[in-house]
């Protein structure tokens, strides 16, 4: 994942620029930019109500942005009309299916709203079908679905015409284990394929592995270097828990020790830990333990590896408490609407 | 606009309708009815029928123009079912807004919707069919008007379709657009002929009038004189009548001609508006002794159609229109409460 700076290359398969969208007295966007590159995955990561829902609206032509402007490989979505959005794939955070129509049908119907000829939809529709795992509910109604079946059905529908753009809204939302793998595989595989893919999700652990950039929304504002504290918390797995603290006290490393493991880790906030914390419990667990410490980057990280292992440490387990994204995005002055 | 898009849409919008089993019974239910109905007209007249004063070729006519007035007053309950929905409720259900990012344009939208929605209604039409083909064969009207009769008939549908499309698109719940457009219905269908009634008691006026009429205190033959009337000046709001979908369709299918003599229901209809429009009259005729008969002669007057249906078809047009704009994309301004997705 590279925060790169916004460099609307000639590579960028779409550019938005100083986006800005009110409903009313609300400002939903105010000033987003947005640029992403053909054969590249980014991920769009924002607090509920920031205004990812109304950015993707903007991009995909639906929605006429109040100022700024959106190109798809140079074409103005808001003047070339169809043009445009035939370049765009789009799958909605939320969406229907027309009931009575068989999977295979609503396949079909979308590859003909996108003029696809017959003979080219049925092959299209037969492929995605496959590529979605909805090869056996093929010729069943879609409204036997399941909810995540219907969202797989939805990535299939976004992808009929190969668009050369796609942009996902939380498509990972209702998918089994197995399904947000497989996910994950079709959109690198889209990326592979030249196809340049927004992604908008919470699940930002799960984005992280399959994203090369990333895009954050903030109170309707994009940024692409998000604000990072000094110190991040890093997770450290030990076999003798009171020898480790020992050490730690010795070379005068704050540490505090995770209660209930890896499952309540998640709850701690990084802020809680940037200060320099002094060992909690001065004797210690004899047995398994885990700690969370504070460092200023990866080169501290492989500093304190090699130093513990040389004093004899049982390490077992180390490494960054949360992802990169999830870091990025704990540190962002977040606030829900 | 491209025939592909269109076809696209109005394919999908039947193949959705056609695979409700919901529908399939609503026009076995309007088949049954209209059947009965046409059954129990066809047994009231031929109880009749056998009577001097209603031929068999009268019974017929009575038999067409009752069922052409109820499939009319049916498909008009029908129709707005079928459209009134189709925007706000693809809009509800999350089905519009994926289909406004394909190459779909906004005309291909609304014609194919209007299309499909027009063409269910035309459904309705057909299983009525038999009926009024059985009234017009017994009635011995002639194939031109029963074919013109249905052609009004299925265009008037398809003015209700387009209206109720263009409230489906500006509304936001799919219950608010129905409501509406069975206002406009009703408002074109009662709310006409309740306008004209009401107006008839502004448009009365004391006027002298010419008479002929029989001398009887004088020469006992027929002379003209002067006398005051209160005359209602309906010629000014006759227009009104214009506007009723059934005057229109009775208009166009009044055999041969609109009169007050006989039992036709369609030719009495066309004679009531012949008379409003005639409104007032100058002259009087009261004598009745030269040809027994007095003032019961239906005045010329003019075909309510070549006012009627350009009205309608600009409505139409109109509200394709509106429904087109509505749908266009990147949307610009959304009306209250309508989100795109």
């Amino acid at each position: 994942m590279a925060a790169a700076a916004l460099a609307p290359a000639d590579s960028a398969a779409l550019v938005a620029e100083h986006l800005s969208r009110s409903f009313g007295p609300v400002r939903a966007v105010v000033d987003a930019s947005i640029s992403l590159e053909a054969g590249s995955v980014t991920a769009l990561v924002g607090p509920n109500g920031s205004g990812k829902t109304t950015l993707l609206l903007m991009l995909t032509g639906l929605l006429a942005p109040d100022a700024g402007r959106v190109e798809v490989r140079g074409l103005d979505v808001a003047t070339s009309g169809a043009a445009a959005r035939r370049l765009i794939g789009w799958m909605p955070d939320v969406f229907g299916t027309w009931e009575t129509l068989t999977c295979r049908e609503v396949l079909e119907t979308f590859a003909a709203a996108y003029r696809l000829p017959p003979a080219v939809a049925k092959e299209r529709a037969t492929t995605l079908l496959a590529t979605v795992h909805l090869v056996d509910l093929a010729d069943a109604p879609s409204r036997v679905l399941s909810r995540g079946q219907k969202q797989r059905l939805g990535l299939a529908r976004a992808l009929v015409h190969s668009p050369a753009v796609v942009l996902l809204d939380e498509p990972a939302a209702g998918l089994d284990p197995r399904s947000r793998i497989e996910l994950r595989g079709i959109v690198r595989d889209l990326a592979e394929a030249g196809v340049a893919v927004l992604v908008s999700s919470h699940e930002l652990a799960e984005l992280e592995e399959m994203v090369d950039a990333a895009v954050f929304l903030q109170r309707g504002v994009s940024s692409f270097a998000p604000p990072t504290a000094a110190l991040q918390p890093w997770r450290v797995h030990v076999l003798d828990g009171a020898a480790f603290l020992a050490w730690s006290a010795a070379v005068g490393l704050g540490v505090t020790q995770e209660a209930g493991g890896a499952g309540a880790a998640s709850a701690v906030d990084p802020a809680a830990c940037a200060g320099p914390a002094g060992p909690t419990h001065p004797t210690g667990p004899a047995g398994p333990a885990t700690f969370l410490v504070s460092l200023t980057g990866e080169l501290q990280a492989a500093q304190l590896v090699r130093d513990a292992v040389t004093a004899g440490v049982a390490l077992t387990r180390f490494g960054p408490a949360y992802g990169r994204l999830e870091q990025a995005y704990l540190a962002m002055d977040t606030d829900r609407r | 606009m491209s025939a592909w898009g269109v076809r696209t849409v109005a394919v999908l919008e039947v193949r959705q309708r056609i695979r409700s089993t919901r529908w399939k019974v609503a026009l076995i239910a309007f088949f049954v009815v209209v059947g009965l109905i046409a059954w129990g007209v066809a047994a009231a007249v031929s109880g009749v029928g056998d009577s001097e004063w209603l031929s068999r070729q009268d019974a017929g006519r009575v038999l067409f123009g009752v069922v052409l007035m109820v499939v009319l007053f049916l498909g008009l309950l029908v129709s707005p079912t079928l459209s009134a929905t189709s925007v706000n409720g693809d809009r509800a259900a999350g089905t519009l807004a994926v289909l406004q990012v394909t190459t779909l344009t906004p005309l291909d939208l609304a014609v194919g919707k209007l299309l499909a929605a027009w063409g269910a209604a035309l459904a309705f039409l057909a299983t009525s069919l038999p009926f009024l083909v059985w009234g017009a064969v017994l009635g011995r009207i002639s194939p031109v008007r029963v074919v013109a009769s249905v052609l009004t008939l299925a265009f008037v549908l398809a003015v209700v379709c387009a209206v109720g499309l263009a409230l489906s698109a500006s509304v936001a719940r799919p219950a608010g657009s129905a409501l509406l457009t069975y206002v406009v219905v009703a408002g074109v269908g009662v709310g006409t002929l309740i306008a004209f009634g009401l107006s008839a008691f502004f448009l009365q006026r004391t006027e002298v009038v010419q008479v002929y009429g029989v001398d009887v205190g004088g020469s006992g033959a027929c002379s003209w004189s002067e006398r005051e009337e209160t005359q209602t000046h309906t010629e000014d709001t006759a227009w009104l009548l214009g506007l009723n979908p059934f005057v229109l369709v009775a208009d166009v299918a009044a055999a041969p001609a609109p009169s007050l003599n006989g039992s036709d229901p369609l030719a009495l209809m066309g004679a009531g508006v012949r008379f409003a429009q005639a409104g007032a009259r100058d002259e009087i005729d009261e004598c009745w002794l030269d040809d027994g008969g007095f003032g019961t002669s239906t005045p010329a007057g003019s075909a309510v159609w070549p006012w009627s249906i350009p009205v309608y078809a600009a409505a139409g047009a109109g509200s394709l229109w509106l429904a087109a704009r509505r749908l266009r994309v990147p949307a610009t301004t959304l009306p209250r409460g309508i989100r795109i997705a």
